[in-house]
């Protein structure tokens, strides 16, 4: 029996080399019930015709990022970007291929990934830090790089949920980075932050980069991916259409995308 | 560590923005005894069996006795469906066990019958009645603990699909209050109503175990019999086992839920 738990890497390490994220042949089928039964009634009422639709998010993916690269993933909204990092989060399972990871992984999906509204900023980095596997005293020994980085001062002992959104997007951005990642999932959640935020989060990424971590960042930025990445990716409708260098990639998607509308393509995100 | 992070934030998020605090978590199953002794002691004119002193034969100490596994019961079962909500939205971010998130509820649920459970003491104490079978008090609470984690798991998963189940545990957990002898004594159950063995399954309900352990650790001063404690351990261990299966078979479900 398989437990939630994201699967040991040894499981798919049967080539030598130096992966950190390891994705082979990854399917993901949501099953989207249209009005959906939420109550027993309704359940046993409507059973035998709910209408079900199975959405394939993705479609037989498989790549490979080595260890210490910075990775992009560019591709149309809805295409499977998201998901696929997701996958590699734990947060979901595939429904058929295999993902593994090498490390400690550290995950920033969303405007403040995993901060509970009612607890205090300073509550919210030990509960996060407790989830990524740190012990106390190491977010504490953290604590003070985080508020600083964050830059929310005072208002670390104030419930989060009183934030504006740039400090919460600060907050999460400050933990996900200071927690010593060995692998850093970033999706899209810097654009948020003002100019200056912005900056500092590049910075910071590639002071990580120099230090060995890998990093994989989802983004629509396609400039910033032909700066920033080693390798990227694009996904086209839960299919891997190009992988390699990311000039290479980045052309083949916006050639992609002026074919399919013939406006401008930087209002095509 | 994550579950004691989630225990802390249960313990300190029960009781905020109240007044009174950690007091209401006395008042409650203070008030709760003092309904059930008048109804039952007063009205009904129930006679506990004496006290171990023979000195105390007070109706709403017998009830107490029984009503702290109780509560440590309906904490973690209604809880865990809870628990389980206030989660799902963390969960959707980031990754961690979700077990952990009900481990760390029952945490803070046993933290707070460990105050009820300090009164019944002190109450006791102030009698006279107490001596070292006390340590079978928690040995009996952490098993009704173990225990309704086992049903919290399932109730769980199956709450975050269909949200009747909330409903649905609520009314068989108020019929079961009155299954196990807790405002009365198993001796004053007929052995047969309605052609139903019916003092022969309140002796075998899983709760009359941990109820009769705690009645002999506090109220009768007598040591817990082997046959309780076995039948006690042997619930919690079955209902956690097959609790945690389940809801690791299916906890996956609560990130894909809309």
């Amino acid at each position: 029996m398989s437990n939630d738990a994201p699967k040991p890497a040894e499981e798919i390490d049967a080539s030598p080399d130096d992966w950190a994220v390891a994705v082979e042949g990854v399917s993901k089928r949501f099953r989207v019930e249209l009005d959906r039964p939420s109550s027993l009634k309704e359940a046993v009422l409507r059973f035998g015709r709910r209408r079900v639709n199975e959405l394939l998010v993705l479609n037989e993916v498989s790549l490979s990022i080595d260890k210490g690269s910075f990775f992009g993933l560019i591709g149309h909204n809805g295409s499977g970007k998201s998901t696929l990092l997701r996958l590699m989060a734990g947060i979901h399972r595939p429904t058929s291929g295999k993902i593994a990871t090498r490390g400690r992984l550290s995950a920033l999906l969303e405007l403040g990934a995993g901060f509970h509204p009612d607890l205090t900023g300073r509550e919210n980095v030990f509960l996060n830090g407790a989830m990524l596997g740190l012990s106390r005293r190491e977010m504490a020994a953290a604590m003070d790089a985080i508020v600083d980085f964050s830059g929310v001062g005072v208002q670390i002992d104030a419930p989060v949920k009183i934030y504006s959104s740039g400090m919460y997007a600060r907050l999460g951005f400050a933990v996900a980075v200071n927690v010593d990642p060995e692998i850093l999932l970033v999706d899209e959640v810097i654009a948020v932050g003002d100019e200056e935020f912005q900056h500092r989060c590049l910075r910071h990424m590639e002071k990580l980069r120099a230090a060995g971590t890998t990093i994989v960042l989802v983004s629509h930025d396609t400039a910033m991916v032909r700066r920033l990445c080693d390798y990227a990716g694009w996904l086209d409708d839960g299919r891997l259409r190009a992988l390699g260098d990311p000039d290479t990639v980045v052309e083949q998607y916006l050639a992609h995308v002026a074919d399919r509308d013939p406006s401008p393509p930087d209002h095509v995100d | 560590m994550l579950v004691r992070s989630f225990a802390e934030r249960e313990a300190k998020s029960i009781h905020k923005r109240t007044i009174l605090g950690w007091l209401w978590s006395l008042l409650h199953p203070l008030t709760t005894v003092a309904v059930y002794s008048l109804v039952f002691g007063v009205i009904y004119r129930a006679s506990p069996p004496a006290t171990a002193n023979g000195k105390a034969e007070t109706f709403a100490l017998y009830v107490f006795s029984g009503l702290v596994v109780w509560n440590v019961l309906t904490g973690v079962v209604n809880g865990s469906m809870r628990w389980m909500r206030e989660v799902s939205d963390l969960r959707k971010k980031i990754y961690f066990p979700t077990e952990t998130a009900l481990l760390g509820g029952a945490a803070a649920t046993l933290l707070q019958s460990a105050l009820e459970a300090g009164v019944l003491i002190i109450i006791m104490a102030a009698l006279t009645n107490v001596s070292w079978t006390l340590i079978f008090l928690p040995v009996s609470l952490v098993l009704t603990a173990v225990f309704g984690l086992g049903i919290g798991f399932a109730a769980a998963i199956l709450n975050a699909r269909y949200r009747d189940i909330q409903h649905l545990v609520g009314i068989v957990l108020s019929v079961s209050f009155f299954l196990v002898p807790i405002v009365y004594t198993p001796e004053i159950v007929p052995e047969q109503a309605y052609g139903l063995p019916v003092r022969r399954l309140i002796e075998v309900n899983p709760l009359n175990a941990v109820v009769q352990i705690a009645r002999d650790a506090v109220y009768s001063l007598e040591t817990p019999a082997v046959g309780d404690l076995a039948s006690a351990c042997g619930w919690a261990a079955a209902s956690f086992t097959l609790g945690l299966m389940y809801f690791r078979r299916r906890s996956m479900i609560i990130s894909e839920e809309p």
